[in-house]
Protein backbone atom coordinates (compact mmCIF):
# COMPACT_ATOMS: atom_id res chain seq x y z
CA UNK A 1 0.00 0.00 0.00
CA UNK A 2 1.63 3.60 -1.14
CA UNK A 3 2.40 5.42 2.12
CA UNK A 4 0.26 8.59 1.46
CA UNK A 5 -3.11 6.16 1.93
CA UNK A 6 -1.17 5.02 4.94
CA UNK A 7 -0.27 8.70 5.78
CA UNK A 8 -3.99 9.68 4.74
CA UNK A 9 -5.34 7.16 7.55
CA UNK A 10 -3.49 8.44 10.29
CA UNK A 11 -4.14 11.74 9.69
CA UNK A 12 -7.90 10.89 9.96
CA UNK A 13 -7.51 8.71 13.03
CA UNK A 14 -5.40 11.14 14.86
CA UNK A 15 -8.79 14.04 13.90
CA UNK A 16 -11.24 11.29 14.95
CA UNK A 17 -9.38 10.64 18.32
CA UNK A 18 -9.89 14.68 19.17
CA UNK A 19 -13.10 13.95 20.30
CA UNK A 20 -11.43 12.57 23.63
CA UNK A 21 -10.13 15.82 24.52
CA UNK A 22 -13.61 17.62 23.57
CA UNK A 23 -15.71 18.81 20.50
CA UNK A 24 -14.00 20.33 18.03
CA UNK A 25 -14.27 21.42 14.26
CA UNK A 26 -11.28 18.85 13.26
CA UNK A 27 -13.27 15.56 14.85
CA UNK A 28 -16.40 17.13 13.03
CA UNK A 29 -14.55 17.20 9.72
CA UNK A 30 -13.37 13.64 9.72
CA UNK A 31 -16.60 12.19 11.00
CA UNK A 32 -18.44 13.83 8.30
CA UNK A 33 -15.91 12.53 5.99
CA UNK A 34 -15.88 8.94 7.49
CA UNK A 35 -19.94 9.24 6.76
CA UNK A 36 -19.37 10.25 3.36
CA UNK A 37 -16.79 7.83 2.42
CA UNK A 38 -18.56 5.09 3.99
CA UNK A 39 -21.97 5.57 2.20
CA UNK A 40 -20.26 6.27 -1.47
CA UNK A 41 -18.26 3.27 -1.13
CA UNK A 42 -21.11 1.00 -0.30
CA UNK A 43 -23.60 2.36 -3.16
CA UNK A 44 -20.17 1.77 -5.98
CA UNK A 45 -20.14 -1.36 -3.80
CA UNK A 46 -23.61 -2.60 -4.75
CA UNK A 47 -23.75 -1.34 -8.37
CA UNK A 48 -20.57 -3.04 -9.47
CA UNK A 49 -20.62 -6.42 -6.91
CA UNK A 50 -23.90 -7.24 -6.43
CA UNK A 51 -26.36 -5.48 -9.36
CA UNK A 52 -24.24 -5.82 -12.02
CA UNK A 53 -22.90 -8.95 -11.94
CA UNK A 54 -25.72 -11.06 -9.90
CA UNK A 55 -28.64 -8.85 -12.17
CA UNK A 56 -27.40 -7.60 -15.09
CA UNK A 57 -24.98 -9.82 -16.59
CA UNK A 58 -27.86 -12.79 -16.35
CA UNK A 59 -30.08 -10.62 -18.11
CA UNK A 60 -28.55 -8.50 -20.42
CA UNK A 61 -25.03 -10.60 -21.45
CA UNK A 62 -26.22 -13.87 -20.83
CA UNK A 63 -30.09 -13.96 -21.42
CA UNK A 64 -32.07 -14.93 -19.20
CA UNK A 65 -34.90 -13.18 -19.72
CA UNK A 66 -36.69 -14.16 -16.54
CA UNK A 67 -34.17 -12.22 -14.17
CA UNK A 68 -36.93 -8.90 -14.90
CA UNK A 69 -38.76 -9.89 -12.80
CA UNK A 70 -36.43 -9.14 -10.04
CA UNK A 71 -36.99 -5.45 -11.37
CA UNK A 72 -41.01 -5.94 -11.32
CA UNK A 73 -41.22 -7.30 -8.01
CA UNK A 74 -38.21 -5.32 -6.42
CA UNK A 75 -40.25 -2.25 -7.95
CA UNK A 76 -43.40 -3.38 -6.65
CA UNK A 77 -42.16 -1.67 -2.99
CA UNK A 78 -41.83 1.82 -4.11
CA UNK A 79 -46.06 1.52 -5.50
CA UNK A 80 -46.52 2.09 -1.84
CA UNK A 81 -46.58 5.94 -2.33
CA UNK A 82 -49.65 5.70 -4.66
CA UNK A 83 -52.59 5.36 -2.94
CA UNK A 84 -54.16 3.61 -6.07
CA UNK A 85 -51.56 0.97 -6.40
CA UNK A 86 -50.46 0.33 -2.79
CA UNK A 87 -52.00 -3.01 -2.77
CA UNK A 88 -49.60 -4.29 -5.08
CA UNK A 89 -46.35 -3.37 -2.10
CA UNK A 90 -48.49 -4.90 0.08
CA UNK A 91 -48.48 -8.26 -1.86
CA UNK A 92 -44.89 -7.87 -2.24
CA UNK A 93 -44.36 -7.05 1.75
CA UNK A 94 -46.61 -9.80 2.31
CA UNK A 95 -44.67 -12.60 0.62
CA UNK A 96 -41.65 -11.35 2.09
CA UNK A 97 -42.61 -11.35 5.36
CA UNK A 98 -44.35 -15.02 4.83
CA UNK A 99 -40.51 -15.69 3.40
CA UNK A 100 -38.72 -14.51 6.63
CA UNK A 101 -41.49 -15.81 9.28
CA UNK A 102 -40.94 -19.17 7.68
CA UNK A 103 -36.80 -18.97 7.70
CA UNK A 104 -37.24 -17.79 11.32
CA UNK A 105 -39.13 -20.83 12.36
CA UNK A 106 -36.76 -23.39 10.82
CA UNK A 107 -34.02 -21.17 12.60
CA UNK A 108 -35.70 -21.42 15.69
CA UNK A 109 -35.81 -25.43 15.37
CA UNK A 110 -32.46 -26.40 14.16
CA UNK A 111 -30.69 -23.43 16.80
CA UNK A 112 -32.90 -23.35 20.10
CA UNK A 113 -34.19 -26.71 20.17
CA UNK A 114 -30.78 -28.30 20.38
CA UNK A 115 -29.56 -25.94 22.84
CA UNK A 116 -32.90 -26.44 24.81
CA UNK A 117 -32.18 -30.22 25.19
CA UNK A 118 -28.27 -29.69 25.92
CA UNK A 119 -29.40 -27.84 28.98
CA UNK A 120 -31.12 -31.10 30.36
CA UNK A 121 -27.86 -32.25 32.32
CA UNK A 122 -27.31 -35.21 34.39
CA UNK A 123 -26.63 -34.10 37.94
CA UNK A 124 -26.22 -37.52 39.34
CA UNK A 125 -23.57 -39.95 37.14
CA UNK A 126 -20.23 -41.60 37.63
CA UNK A 127 -18.38 -38.71 35.74
CA UNK A 128 -15.85 -36.35 37.44
CA UNK A 129 -17.19 -34.65 40.71
CA UNK A 130 -16.59 -31.07 38.71
CA UNK A 131 -18.71 -32.30 36.23
CA UNK A 132 -21.34 -32.50 38.64
CA UNK A 133 -21.14 -29.44 40.26
CA UNK A 134 -21.10 -27.94 36.66
CA UNK A 135 -24.65 -29.30 35.81
CA UNK A 136 -25.72 -28.98 39.01
CA UNK A 137 -24.74 -24.82 38.65
CA UNK A 138 -26.69 -25.01 34.81
CA UNK A 139 -29.57 -26.29 36.40
CA UNK A 140 -29.67 -23.97 39.09
CA UNK A 141 -29.42 -20.90 36.81
CA UNK A 142 -31.70 -22.54 34.79
CA UNK A 143 -34.24 -22.93 36.91
CA UNK A 144 -34.13 -19.95 39.15
CA UNK A 145 -33.48 -17.47 36.14
CA UNK A 146 -37.09 -18.72 34.46
CA UNK A 147 -38.82 -18.25 37.65
CA UNK A 148 -37.39 -14.72 37.75
CA UNK A 149 -39.44 -14.15 34.34
CA UNK A 150 -42.57 -16.10 34.93
CA UNK A 151 -44.92 -12.86 35.24
CA UNK A 152 -48.05 -14.41 35.30
CA UNK A 153 -48.85 -14.45 38.96
CA UNK A 154 -47.15 -12.17 41.33
CA UNK A 155 -43.94 -13.38 43.54
CA UNK A 156 -45.32 -14.16 46.83
CA UNK A 157 -44.33 -17.45 48.27
CA UNK A 158 -41.31 -17.53 49.80
CA UNK A 159 -39.54 -20.13 47.61
CA UNK A 160 -40.27 -18.43 44.50
CA UNK A 161 -39.30 -15.02 45.57
CA UNK A 162 -36.37 -16.54 46.46
CA UNK A 163 -35.64 -18.31 43.48
CA UNK A 164 -36.31 -15.34 41.33
CA UNK A 165 -33.63 -13.20 43.68
CA UNK A 166 -30.68 -15.60 42.99
CA UNK A 167 -32.22 -15.59 39.47
CA UNK A 168 -31.79 -12.25 39.19
CA UNK A 169 -27.92 -12.66 40.89
CA UNK A 170 -27.27 -15.12 38.16
CA UNK A 171 -28.52 -12.19 35.48
CA UNK A 172 -26.61 -10.03 36.87
CA UNK A 173 -23.29 -12.64 36.93
CA UNK A 174 -24.04 -13.00 33.37
CA UNK A 175 -24.37 -9.33 32.75
CA UNK A 176 -20.69 -8.67 34.14
CA UNK A 177 -19.12 -11.41 32.15
CA UNK A 178 -20.72 -10.16 29.18
CA UNK A 179 -19.94 -6.30 29.98
CA UNK A 180 -16.15 -7.34 31.11
CA UNK A 181 -15.88 -8.96 27.72
CA UNK A 182 -17.46 -6.06 25.87
CA UNK A 183 -14.73 -3.82 27.55
CA UNK A 184 -12.24 -6.64 26.38
CA UNK A 185 -13.28 -6.20 22.79
CA UNK A 186 -13.27 -2.30 23.07
CA UNK A 187 -9.89 -2.60 24.04
CA UNK A 188 -8.48 -4.54 21.26
CA UNK A 189 -10.26 -2.50 18.75
CA UNK A 190 -8.13 0.60 20.19
CA UNK A 191 -5.01 -1.34 20.50
CA UNK A 192 -4.89 -2.23 16.88
CA UNK A 193 -5.50 1.50 15.86
CA UNK A 194 -2.69 2.29 18.23
CA UNK A 195 -0.30 -0.56 16.48
CA UNK A 196 -1.49 1.02 13.29
CA UNK A 197 0.04 4.65 14.37
CA UNK A 198 2.88 3.40 15.64
CA UNK A 199 4.13 0.59 13.05
CA UNK A 200 2.68 1.57 9.69
CA UNK A 201 2.02 5.66 10.30
CA UNK A 202 5.23 6.44 12.32
CA UNK A 203 7.03 3.77 10.80
CA UNK A 204 8.38 2.08 14.24
CA UNK A 205 9.97 -1.28 14.04
CA UNK A 206 8.06 -3.89 15.29
CA UNK A 207 9.55 -5.97 18.34
CA UNK B 1 -17.25 25.49 33.85
CA UNK B 2 -18.48 24.96 37.31
CA UNK B 3 -15.48 23.67 39.29
CA UNK B 4 -16.94 20.05 39.84
CA UNK B 5 -17.75 19.63 35.75
CA UNK B 6 -14.03 21.25 35.35
CA UNK B 7 -13.09 18.86 37.64
CA UNK B 8 -14.52 15.45 36.22
CA UNK B 9 -13.56 16.95 32.69
CA UNK B 10 -9.99 16.34 34.16
CA UNK B 11 -10.19 13.05 35.61
CA UNK B 12 -10.97 11.95 32.13
CA UNK B 13 -8.59 13.38 30.46
CA UNK B 14 -5.89 11.77 33.03
CA UNK B 15 -8.06 8.44 32.70
CA UNK B 16 -7.84 8.80 28.78
CA UNK B 17 -4.15 10.29 28.62
CA UNK B 18 -2.94 6.92 30.92
CA UNK B 19 -4.37 4.84 28.93
CA UNK B 20 -2.80 5.77 25.47
CA UNK B 21 0.75 6.02 27.14
CA UNK B 22 0.17 2.49 28.19
CA UNK B 23 -1.20 0.66 25.50
CA UNK B 24 1.61 2.97 23.34
CA UNK B 25 4.64 1.81 25.67
CA UNK B 26 3.40 -1.40 26.05
CA UNK B 27 3.08 -1.90 22.11
CA UNK B 28 6.69 -0.79 21.68
CA UNK B 29 7.87 -2.30 24.49
CA UNK B 30 6.71 -5.80 24.89
CA UNK B 31 6.52 -8.37 27.60
CA UNK B 32 6.58 -12.30 26.38
CA UNK B 33 3.28 -13.56 28.00
CA UNK B 34 2.31 -17.30 28.48
CA UNK B 35 -0.68 -18.06 26.77
CA UNK B 36 -2.51 -21.32 27.68
CA UNK B 37 -5.00 -22.31 25.01
CA UNK B 38 -8.93 -22.73 26.46
CA UNK B 39 -10.67 -26.01 25.52
CA UNK B 40 -12.72 -24.13 23.05
CA UNK B 41 -9.53 -23.06 21.35
CA UNK B 42 -7.97 -25.99 21.48
CA UNK B 43 -11.30 -27.84 20.20
CA UNK B 44 -11.44 -25.90 16.36
CA UNK B 45 -7.82 -26.19 16.42
CA UNK B 46 -8.07 -30.33 17.05
CA UNK B 47 -11.08 -29.91 14.20
CA UNK B 48 -8.91 -28.64 11.58
CA UNK B 49 -6.40 -30.93 12.42
CA UNK B 50 -8.77 -33.69 11.70
CA UNK B 51 -10.41 -32.58 8.53
CA UNK B 52 -9.70 -34.77 5.31
CA UNK B 53 -7.33 -32.82 2.91
CA UNK B 54 -9.90 -33.44 -0.38
CA UNK B 55 -12.52 -31.38 1.22
CA UNK B 56 -12.75 -27.48 1.08
CA UNK B 57 -12.78 -24.97 4.29
CA UNK B 58 -15.29 -22.17 3.99
CA UNK B 59 -13.72 -19.05 6.13
CA UNK B 60 -17.19 -16.82 6.38
CA UNK B 61 -15.66 -13.43 7.04
CA UNK B 62 -18.73 -11.59 8.19
CA UNK B 63 -16.29 -8.28 9.49
CA UNK B 64 -15.40 -5.59 8.66
CA UNK B 65 -12.70 -2.45 9.32
CA UNK B 66 -15.18 -2.05 12.42
CA UNK B 67 -14.13 -4.84 14.34
CA UNK B 68 -10.46 -5.74 12.30
CA UNK B 69 -8.87 -5.15 15.58
CA UNK B 70 -10.45 -8.95 16.77
CA UNK B 71 -11.61 -10.87 13.56
CA UNK B 72 -8.16 -9.31 11.81
CA UNK B 73 -5.85 -11.28 14.07
CA UNK B 74 -8.17 -14.17 14.37
CA UNK B 75 -8.01 -14.46 10.06
CA UNK B 76 -4.73 -14.84 10.48
CA UNK B 77 -3.89 -17.22 12.98
CA UNK B 78 -6.82 -19.57 11.18
CA UNK B 79 -4.97 -18.95 7.31
CA UNK B 80 -2.07 -19.67 9.24
CA UNK B 81 -3.15 -22.75 10.38
CA UNK B 82 -4.73 -23.87 7.14
CA UNK B 83 -2.01 -23.34 5.13
CA UNK B 84 0.42 -24.84 7.46
CA UNK B 85 -2.44 -27.98 7.26
CA UNK B 86 -2.60 -28.07 3.67
CA UNK B 87 -5.76 -27.34 3.20
CA UNK B 88 -7.96 -25.54 0.23
CA UNK B 89 -10.08 -22.86 1.48
CA UNK B 90 -12.24 -20.33 0.53
CA UNK B 91 -12.66 -16.44 1.38
CA UNK B 92 -16.74 -15.59 1.48
CA UNK B 93 -18.33 -12.83 2.75
CA UNK B 94 -22.21 -12.38 2.93
CA UNK B 95 -22.76 -9.59 5.48
CA UNK B 96 -20.14 -6.60 5.01
CA UNK B 97 -18.96 -5.93 1.63
CA UNK B 98 -15.42 -5.22 2.65
CA UNK B 99 -14.27 -8.33 4.50
CA UNK B 100 -13.37 -10.95 1.52
CA UNK B 101 -11.15 -8.37 0.53
CA UNK B 102 -9.38 -7.69 4.04
CA UNK B 103 -9.13 -11.26 4.45
CA UNK B 104 -7.54 -11.53 1.17
CA UNK B 105 -4.92 -9.03 2.12
CA UNK B 106 -4.09 -11.44 5.20
CA UNK B 107 -4.17 -14.55 2.86
CA UNK B 108 -1.76 -12.95 0.41
CA UNK B 109 0.57 -12.32 3.11
CA UNK B 110 0.88 -15.37 4.55
CA UNK B 111 1.20 -16.84 0.99
CA UNK B 112 4.66 -16.85 0.82
CA UNK B 113 5.71 -18.16 3.91
CA UNK B 114 3.88 -21.17 3.27
CA UNK B 115 4.92 -21.32 -0.91
CA UNK B 116 1.16 -21.28 -1.13
CA UNK B 117 -0.56 -19.82 -4.51
CA UNK B 118 -4.09 -18.01 -5.02
CA UNK B 119 -6.36 -20.30 -7.22
CA UNK B 120 -4.63 -23.48 -6.31
CA UNK B 121 -4.68 -23.28 -2.55
CA UNK B 122 -7.34 -20.77 -1.81
CA UNK B 123 -10.01 -19.10 -3.70
CA UNK B 124 -11.94 -15.76 -3.07
CA UNK B 125 -15.69 -16.10 -3.73
CA UNK B 126 -15.73 -12.21 -2.89
CA UNK B 127 -19.20 -10.69 -1.40
CA UNK B 128 -22.92 -12.45 -2.01
CA UNK B 129 -25.79 -10.44 -1.20
CA UNK B 130 -29.12 -12.69 -0.61
CA UNK B 131 -28.69 -13.59 3.41
CA UNK B 132 -30.02 -16.50 4.58
CA UNK B 133 -31.98 -17.74 1.06
CA UNK B 134 -28.63 -17.42 0.07
CA UNK B 135 -26.80 -19.77 2.48
CA UNK B 136 -29.71 -22.32 1.62
CA UNK B 137 -29.22 -21.96 -2.16
CA UNK B 138 -25.49 -22.23 -1.29
CA UNK B 139 -25.41 -25.42 0.56
CA UNK B 140 -27.24 -27.30 -2.96
CA UNK B 141 -25.36 -25.46 -5.51
CA UNK B 142 -22.28 -23.97 -4.67
CA UNK B 143 -21.04 -22.63 -8.55
CA UNK B 144 -24.18 -21.84 -9.67
CA UNK B 145 -24.54 -19.21 -6.63
CA UNK B 146 -20.50 -18.26 -6.82
CA UNK B 147 -20.60 -17.90 -10.50
CA UNK B 148 -17.20 -15.85 -10.22
CA UNK B 149 -14.37 -15.57 -7.78
CA UNK B 150 -13.55 -11.94 -6.57
CA UNK B 151 -11.46 -11.38 -9.38
CA UNK B 152 -14.26 -11.77 -11.65
CA UNK B 153 -12.49 -15.31 -12.74
CA UNK B 154 -15.29 -18.22 -13.73
CA UNK B 155 -15.50 -20.19 -10.11
CA UNK B 156 -15.44 -23.87 -12.46
CA UNK B 157 -11.90 -22.43 -14.13
CA UNK B 158 -10.39 -22.27 -10.45
CA UNK B 159 -8.26 -25.03 -9.63
CA UNK B 160 -9.46 -25.06 -5.73
CA UNK B 161 -13.20 -25.46 -6.45
CA UNK B 162 -12.04 -28.64 -8.68
CA UNK B 163 -14.52 -30.96 -7.63
CA UNK B 164 -16.73 -29.02 -5.54
CA UNK B 165 -20.38 -29.03 -6.45
CA UNK B 166 -22.34 -28.76 -3.07
CA UNK B 167 -22.05 -29.17 0.65
CA UNK B 168 -21.10 -32.57 0.39
CA UNK B 169 -17.78 -30.58 -0.66
CA UNK B 170 -17.28 -28.75 2.44
CA UNK B 171 -15.05 -29.84 5.34
CA UNK B 172 -15.69 -27.15 7.80
CA UNK B 173 -17.47 -23.90 7.91
CA UNK B 174 -15.78 -21.79 9.98
CA UNK B 175 -17.14 -18.33 10.82
CA UNK B 176 -15.21 -15.14 11.64
CA UNK B 177 -17.86 -12.86 12.40
CA UNK B 178 -18.23 -9.45 14.55
CA UNK B 179 -21.91 -9.80 14.13
CA UNK B 180 -24.98 -12.51 14.71
CA UNK B 181 -23.88 -14.41 11.49
CA UNK B 182 -24.09 -18.00 13.35
CA UNK B 183 -27.21 -18.33 13.68
CA UNK B 184 -28.06 -18.75 10.19
CA UNK B 185 -24.63 -21.45 9.35
CA UNK B 186 -26.54 -23.31 12.14
CA UNK B 187 -30.09 -23.34 11.09
CA UNK B 188 -29.15 -23.73 7.44
CA UNK B 189 -25.55 -25.80 7.35
CA UNK B 190 -24.88 -27.16 10.30
CA UNK B 191 -28.38 -27.90 11.51
CA UNK B 192 -29.68 -29.41 8.04
CA UNK B 193 -27.17 -31.54 6.74
CA UNK B 194 -23.98 -31.95 9.99
CA UNK B 195 -21.51 -29.67 8.15
CA UNK B 196 -18.86 -29.05 11.17
CA UNK B 197 -18.73 -25.30 12.34
CA UNK B 198 -16.17 -23.23 13.58
CA UNK B 199 -16.24 -20.26 15.06
CA UNK B 200 -14.34 -17.12 15.87
CA UNK B 201 -16.00 -13.70 17.28
CA UNK B 202 -15.69 -10.00 19.26
CA UNK B 203 -15.07 -10.08 22.63
CA UNK B 204 -18.66 -8.79 23.46
CA UNK B 205 -19.82 -12.01 21.81
CA UNK B 206 -18.05 -14.55 23.67
CA UNK B 207 -20.10 -15.46 26.77
CA UNK B 208 -23.40 -15.97 24.20
CA UNK B 209 -21.63 -18.43 21.97
CA UNK B 210 -21.05 -21.17 24.73
CA UNK B 211 -24.15 -22.68 24.42
CA UNK B 212 -23.50 -23.41 20.86
CA UNK B 213 -20.71 -24.87 22.24
CA UNK B 214 -22.25 -26.88 24.42
CA UNK B 215 -25.37 -28.60 22.12
CA UNK B 216 -22.17 -29.29 19.78
CA UNK B 217 -23.21 -26.75 17.46
CA UNK B 218 -20.15 -25.38 16.97
CA UNK B 219 -17.22 -27.29 17.36
CA UNK B 220 -15.11 -24.76 19.11
CA UNK B 221 -14.47 -20.79 19.43
CA UNK B 222 -11.66 -18.16 19.44
CA UNK B 223 -13.14 -15.47 21.35
CA UNK B 224 -11.78 -11.93 21.02
CA UNK B 225 -7.99 -11.32 20.61
CA UNK B 226 -6.98 -13.13 23.28
CA UNK B 227 -8.69 -16.18 21.78
CA UNK B 228 -6.65 -15.67 18.62
CA UNK B 229 -3.50 -15.26 20.74
CA UNK B 230 -3.88 -19.01 21.89
CA UNK B 231 -4.63 -20.36 18.71
CA UNK B 232 -1.64 -18.64 17.55
CA UNK B 233 0.62 -20.64 20.49
CA UNK B 234 -1.15 -23.94 19.30
CA UNK B 235 -0.27 -23.24 15.52
CA UNK B 236 2.85 -22.46 16.26
CA UNK B 237 3.24 -18.99 14.91
CA UNK B 238 3.92 -15.37 16.57
CA UNK B 239 1.27 -13.36 15.30
CA UNK B 240 -0.66 -10.01 16.26
CA UNK B 241 -2.61 -11.95 18.62
CA UNK B 242 0.09 -12.74 21.29
CA UNK B 243 2.08 -9.48 19.86
CA UNK B 244 -0.91 -7.28 21.48
CA UNK B 245 -1.31 -8.94 24.70
CA UNK B 246 0.93 -7.29 26.75
CA UNK B 247 -1.02 -4.16 25.91
CA UNK B 248 -4.38 -5.99 26.34
CA UNK B 249 -3.45 -7.15 29.89
CA UNK B 250 -2.04 -3.71 30.77
CA UNK B 251 -4.88 -2.04 29.58
CA UNK B 252 -7.16 -4.56 31.76
CA UNK B 253 -5.11 -3.74 35.09
CA UNK B 254 -6.02 -0.05 34.99
CA UNK B 255 -9.54 -0.45 34.63
CA UNK B 256 -9.45 -3.10 37.21
CA UNK B 257 -7.29 -0.06 39.50
CA UNK B 258 -9.72 2.27 37.82
CA UNK B 259 -12.44 0.73 38.91
CA UNK B 260 -11.28 0.13 42.66
CA UNK B 261 -10.23 3.43 43.18
CA UNK B 262 -13.34 5.20 41.48
CA UNK B 263 -15.31 3.00 44.14
CA UNK B 264 -12.93 4.13 47.28
CA UNK B 265 -13.82 7.39 46.34
CA UNK B 266 -17.15 7.49 46.01
CA UNK B 267 -17.00 5.56 49.73
CA UNK B 268 -14.92 8.46 50.87
CA UNK B 269 -17.45 11.19 49.61
CA UNK B 270 -20.43 9.26 50.83
CA UNK B 271 -18.59 9.04 54.12
CA UNK B 272 -18.05 12.72 53.90
CA UNK B 273 -21.76 13.61 53.48
CA UNK B 274 -23.03 11.83 55.53
CA UNK B 275 -20.89 13.24 58.23
CA UNK B 276 -21.87 16.65 57.10
CA UNK B 277 -25.40 15.89 56.72
CA UNK B 278 -25.56 14.64 60.62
Amino acid sequence: MPYYVIAVAGIATIGIYTILYRENPVFRFFEHVYVGVGAGYGFYFIITNVIVPDWGKPLFIQGRWYWIFALLIGGMYYLIYSRRLAWMARMVMLSTMGLLAGLAFKQFITVYVPQIVASFKPVVSNKAPYLHFSNLLVFVTLVTVMSYFFFSFEHRHPVVRGSARVGRWMLMVAFGAIFGSTVMGRMSLFIDRAAFLLFDFLRLPPR
Amino acid sequence: MTGERAGAERTRHIIFAALWVLILATLIWPVPTRMKPSPAVRSLHNTIETLPRNKLVILSVSWDVGTRGENGPQTSALINHLFKGGHRFAIFGWVFQPGPMLAEQIADSLAPRYGKHYGTDWVNWGFKAGGSPMLQALAKDIPGVIVEDLNHTSITRIPAMAGVKDWHDIGMVIDITGTSSLDSWVAFWQGVYGVPLGYACTGVMGPESFPYLDAGQIKGVVNGLVGSAEYEVLVGVSGQGQQRMTSQSAAHVLIIVLIIAGNLLMLRDRKRRAKAGG
